[in-house]
């Protein structure tokens, strides 16, 4: 039997990676940890401890872009980099009203976009 | 000892919109053109090498193994031949390889031939297609553009060094100033201040691509080609070309995380200062003796930034040296004497090729009277790949 109800509750996440060897993190995820050259397999994830990268983070930069490429069809979308409390960094979509200010307090989720051809991909939204 | 490598023949298309014409073609062009310059086109059979950069004709034109269709076309079989990606560095990479396989010995003669012809598909499937140069996962999949990396960079280095727009706009004022007396350039219109910065209009002229970026602190979408001949400057094959070589005298290469966010900091451009650093080591020179400098500006802020990590001017000071007239032709170092990739037009795959043609016209004496630097002796190119994270440094001489 196929249960559809297993599609409903699947939340999309993004996964920052962790080497179980030093314990140095990373986003995105590397081949090699940068500190004890530790290697990760990505199809046994052996070795290398995962965990979801969302929740408070602070703006470092942001922009407004109006010349989005091909898929979408907004007039225009906001972009930001972010650092969060563990050090990490990532870019990704801001979504609010108004302007954002640098070094403002943010908080991260992760969304399924589709505008471009293909599988869906995870996105970050800052908001 | 390694053997000198000269350049002894130039070859340029004028860049704009060549998307009737075919990609090959357009390269074949800059190549027959390099080949006349160096003395006809009879010198194609002394080609031990051949180069090509280009950054994506598989998505662009659906054309795949250029090198091998340029040499068909060119009628240099069976010469070697090999296609060289790095993004929009792929010409001076070419450059760069051209020069190693002269160096190791297993060349004299090398053609390096580079094109792209972007404009076959629509604006926005441009501004796709160059994006996949950035992380997949952690950039593109974002939607994240090159122009949405350069505002956020622009956004923090005005933050942090009071730079203005206004200082934006008269970086592009002097590059369209130059390129208007390029016969290679996309643009050869020039602008002022008060019609991009100044004027009650110039908010809907100059209008927002990627806040605070605006239109003319972005290079056009252009197609074009470039093409130069290196020589084994000792070799007797040398003697065949009519032009007098002008000798690489240093060029070097380095790398910085693809990841733009994982830069420690996101200002510094570690690729290009250490690629400099090579390239003077190698020239035994170091940036006061540098005459002029072709720098990578997809976006005005490329050019600034640029100009401090190579040693032009202290981090943070190098809006103030354009404030001063310091990059103008005549000024203290000009920069971008050929209106650079935000007047001259960025092919990707043809820019660091086309980089190095202007500073062999510049160091020749053969750029146009209006625009030649007078008398220069060391000229510099720095091409970006990526958002410099894969960068070359080339310093030409003339002895």
């Amino acid at each position: 039997m196929i249960d559809f109800s297993v599609y409903e509750t699947q939340v999309p996440h993004i996964s920052g990676y962790k080497c179980e060897n030093c314990g140095t993190i990373f986003y995105p995820a590397p081949m090699v940890c940068r500190k004890c050259s530790q290697k990760r397999d990505p199809t046994t994830g052996r070795g290398w401890e995962t965990f979801d990268l969302e929740g408070p983070c602070k703006l470092l930069t942001w922009t407004r872009v109006w010349n989005l490429p091909e898929g979408f069809n907004k007039k225009y979308l906001m972009f930001g980099m972010v650092e969060f409390p563990n050090g990490l960094r990532a870019s990704g979509r801001i979504e609010m009203e108004g302007d954002p200010k640098m070094g403002m307090d943010l908080t991260a989720s992760v969304i399924e976009a589709d505008e471009r051809p293909g599988k869906p991909v995870k996105v970050f939204v800052f908001s | 000892m390694a053997p000198k490598v000269g350049i002894v023949g130039i070859g340029h298309c004028r860049f704009g919109n060549s998307s009737d014409y075919d990609l090959v073609d357009v390269i074949a062009y800059s190549a027959n053109d390099a080949f006349e310059d160096a003395g006809g086109l009879q010198l194609r059979k002394q080609v031990d090498q051949v180069f090509v950069g280009n950054m994506a004709a598989g998505m662009f034109n659906h054309q795949t193994s250029v090198a091998s269709a340029l040499v068909s076309r060119m009628d240099m079989e069976p010469v070697p031949a090999e296609l060289i990606e790095n993004g929009p560095a792929s010409g001076a990479s070419a450059i760069r390889l051209g020069y190693m396989a002269i160096a190791s010995g297993m060349a004299d003669v090398v053609l390096v031939a580079a094109g792209e012809v972007m404009r076959s598909v629509s604006g926005w499937e441009a501004t796709n297609i160059v994006a996949t140069m950035a992380h997949t996962e952690a950039e593109y999949n974002m939607g994240l553009t090159l122009p949405g990396f350069a505002g956020m960079f622009t956004r923090l280095y005005m933050e942090k060094y009071g730079m203005t727009e206004r200082d934006l706009a008269l970086v592009a004022v002097k590059d369209h100033a130059n390129g208007a007396l390029n016969k290679y350039a996309h643009v050869q219109i020039p602008v002022t201040i008060d019609a991009i910065a100044d004027g009650e209009s110039a908010n809907v002229v100059n209008n927002y691509v990627a806040e605070p970026l605006r239109m003319y602190s972005t290079c056009p979408i252009s197609d074009g080609s470039a093409a130069v001949i290196l020589v084994n400057m000792d070799s007797p094959k040398a003697k065949l070309f009519k032009k007098k070589a002008i000798r690489i005298a240093g060029i070097g290469s380095a790398t910085d995380t693809h990841c733009v966010h994982n830069r420690k900091d996101p200002l510094v451009l570690d690729a290009v200062r250490l690629s400099s650093q090579i390239a003077y080591k190698m020239a035994g020179i170091g940036p006061k003796d540098i005459s002029f400098a072709e720098l990578h500006d997809a976006f005005v802020i490329f050019e600034l930034l640029n100009s401090e990590e190579v040693g032009f001017f202290e981090r943070g000071k190098s809006f103030i040296g354009v404030r001063n007239h310091e990059t103008e032709i005549g000024g203290r170092i000009p920069i971008n004497t050929s209106g650079g990739l935000k007047a001259k037009g960025h092919p990707v795959g043809a820019t660091g090729v086309s980089q190095v043609v202007e500073l062999v016209r510049q160091l020749r004496g053969e750029a146009e009277e209006s625009r030649q630097v007078k008398d220069p002796k060391y000229g510099m190119a720095v091409n970006f790949g990526g958002f410099g994270n894969n960068v070359i440094t080339t310093i030409l001489a003339k002895d």
